[in-house]
């Protein structure tokens, strides 16, 4: 977690609208937040605009939720660079909107939790690297005046539900906006599931306080990101005698590393390509091939 | 049910076959082999001992598989694996039944002996392997062959309806009833491990292909592109398992498609021949050799 100071409040009382982008990835409450900051707005007079892209996210995917509140907003959309608040609650997709930020004013909320998607590693091999950013937050506070990152998604584990995370990074962005903490509790209250309502009011004050009081913390670790780091070597075994040439292994192999020879004969043509991945394996009709990973 | 050990042991399917058959007399490309890769897997993760497998099968390609597997096996008469495998069943019920059938065997010839065995309910792991032709006699028209496909004996393209085989094992009372295709090779080795742990007939049709005679007079492509075919014939998982339109290529369902709770067989018939079987192991009188 770092920090630079704790955070001035956004000046509502301009004529141009205040500009909060809201971005994660799907499930983790990127909606429920805009929604509740959006209600909120709203209940204090203010003409609110919200629009989001959630659908063709997927769990997973990438979301990002725009709110723009003020005496007069016209566009629904944030222009870029006009952001005064970015809340990411996923590392990289902080990083992936950060061109939206205000380059001088703008507030950088970010959960240093890294959800690390399966196609950032597109080389299949064992220790092969990993294709997630690695910008680190070190690096980010040097780029961006008002950082805060916070490694939200531990704190809320400690309170016992790691789905609170966003509650706590909501908490950090209250603070930057001239609201009080009941009218924030009531808006929470109403909008997370009835259940859940005690902890993430917890969660709430965790992270309002984690602004104010200005306690030192730690750079995420990169204990989270898995690291496939000695190369798994594969043995693979063709019983020629047996195989028939049904092409089946050649077309369904993921790494096009076998073939057929002049004699209609599986061959290995290339040895390192090969995962062990066993398709060819528990495919192979006549039993001809055996992977042995080691 | 007999008692089963878990193995950590890896697979190696030399273990189970007879390797001194191979390699198999099957065609390239026949869904067959992967079927059978699975039914051995399955029986390997649930540790169940080659000595106290049986494999009873009839005639026809799949009648062929059972000769390979390095267990018990009964290569029986045409359409009536059930039959024999329900004798060996009364008379051993120490040993794993399995019955390994085909389309045209079990559903045409022995269509009598498949719905008086779902029936009877007896401990039974009925395999079907179905790719909808007579493969081995040289590809005559079978009961599920696909509306408008060619067959020696269908020229002009079969006109027939077809038999929904997990559909009529389960309307038969087959008490685990579970469909798969072959590209599916892990989630087929799972269903068979659920069909051999489960007490009562269990009946698990296998989708196969045979590329060499069905596959290439309907120009389905070469062996890849037959077993990726299924796949698309998957009904998805969201229209869930009603069945409205019985009939394949499309709409597919597969995994477990029913499960009842049903008295299996042997259990029942010994509590109700009890006192007679009690003590007495002579056959003619109704007993049973434990």
């Amino acid at each position: 977690m770092t920090r630079q100071g704790v955070i001035a409040p956004v000046e509502m009382a301009n004529t141009a609208p205040t500009n909060v982008l809201v971005v994660g990835v799907g499930g983790q409450g990127v909606i429920m937040i805009s929604k509740a900051v959006a209600r909120l707005c709203q209940e204090n007079g203010l003409e609110v605009k919200q629009s989001e892209v959630h659908g063709m996210a997927k769990r997973g995917g990438s979301v990002f939720s725009h709110i723009r509140f003020g005496q007069e907003v016209k566009s629904p959309l944030i222009p870029q660079g006009e952001a005064d608040i970015l809340l990411a609650m996923e590392w990289a997709e902080g990083l992936r909107w950060l061109p939206y930020l205000n380059p001088e004013r703008g507030i950088f909320i970010a959960d240093t939790q890294r959800i690390v998607p399966p196609f950032s590693c597109r080389d299949r091999n064992r220790g092969a690297e990993s294709g997630y950013i690695n910008t680190s937050v070190q690096e980010l506070v040097e780029k961006v005046p008002n950082a805060f990152a916070m490694d939200a998604t531990s704190v809320a584990t400690e309170l016992g539900n790691a789905r609170a995370a966003n509650t706590v990074l909501l908490g950090a962005l209250s603070t930057a906006l001239e609201f009080s903490q009941e009218e924030w509790h009531r808006v929470i209250a109403e909008a997370v599931p009835p259940k859940t309502v005690g902890v993430n009011k917890e969660a709430f004050v965790k992270g309002r306080h984690w602004v104010e009081s200005g306690e030192t913390a730690t750079d995420f670790s990169s204990d989270n990101v898995i690291s496939l780091k000695e190369p798994r070597e594969s043995r693979l075994e063709i019983t020629q005698a047996w195989c028939k040439g049904c092409d089946i292994c050649v077309k369904m192999c993921p790494e096009r590393c076998l073939q057929l020879d002049q004699h209609q004969i599986v061959q290995l043509i290339d040895e390192k390509r090969c995962t062990g991945c066993r398709l060819c394996e528990w495919l192979c009709p006549d039993f001809a091939i055996s992977v042995e990973a080691k | 049910m007999v008692e089963t050990g878990k193995t950590t042991q890896e697979f190696e399917i030399r273990d189970y076959l007879r390797t001194e058959l191979m390699p198999h007399f099957m065609c390239p490309g026949c869904g067959h082999g992967i079927a059978l890769r699975a039914l051995l897997w399955a029986i390997h993760d649930l540790g169940i001992a080659k000595d106290n497998l049986a494999v009873v099968s009839g005639i026809g390609c799949s009648g062929r598989t059972a000769a390979y597997i390095d267990a018990n096996t009964i290569h029986t008469t045409h359409g009536r694996p059930l039959s024999f495998a329900t004798g060996l069943k009364l008379a051993r019920p120490d040993l794993h039944v399995v019955v390994i059938t085909g389309d045209g065997d079990s559903l045409a010839i022995g269509g009598n002996h498949l719905i008086h065995a779902c029936r009877r309910n007896l401990d039974i792991t009925c395999v079907l392997l179905n790719n909808e032709v007579y493969g081995m006699t040289g590809g005559q028209v079978s009961p599920t062959t696909s509306a408008g496909r060619y067959t020696t004996t269908t020229p002009a393209g079969n006109h027939e309806p077809v038999f929904d085989a997990c559909e009529l094992a389960t309307a038969a009372g087959a008490s685990f009833v579970g469909r798969e295709i072959t590209m599916h090779v892990t989630a087929l080795r799972d269903l068979f491990v659920q069909g051999l742990k489960h007490s009562g007939f269990s009946f698990i049709e296998v989708i196969s292909d045979c590329t060499e005679i069905y596959g290439r007079k309907n120009e389905l492509g070469n062996s890849p592109e037959m077993v990726m075919s299924h796949k698309a014939d998957i009904r998805p998982e969201s229209y869930g398992n009603v069945v409205d339109e019985p009939f394949r290529p499309t709409d597919l369902n597969v995994g477990v498609l029913s499960q009842t709770d049903r008295p299996e067989y042997y259990t029942a018939y010994r509590q109700h021949f009890g006192k007679q079987v009690e003590g007495n192991d002579d056959p003619k009188k109704g007993g049973a050799v434990t």
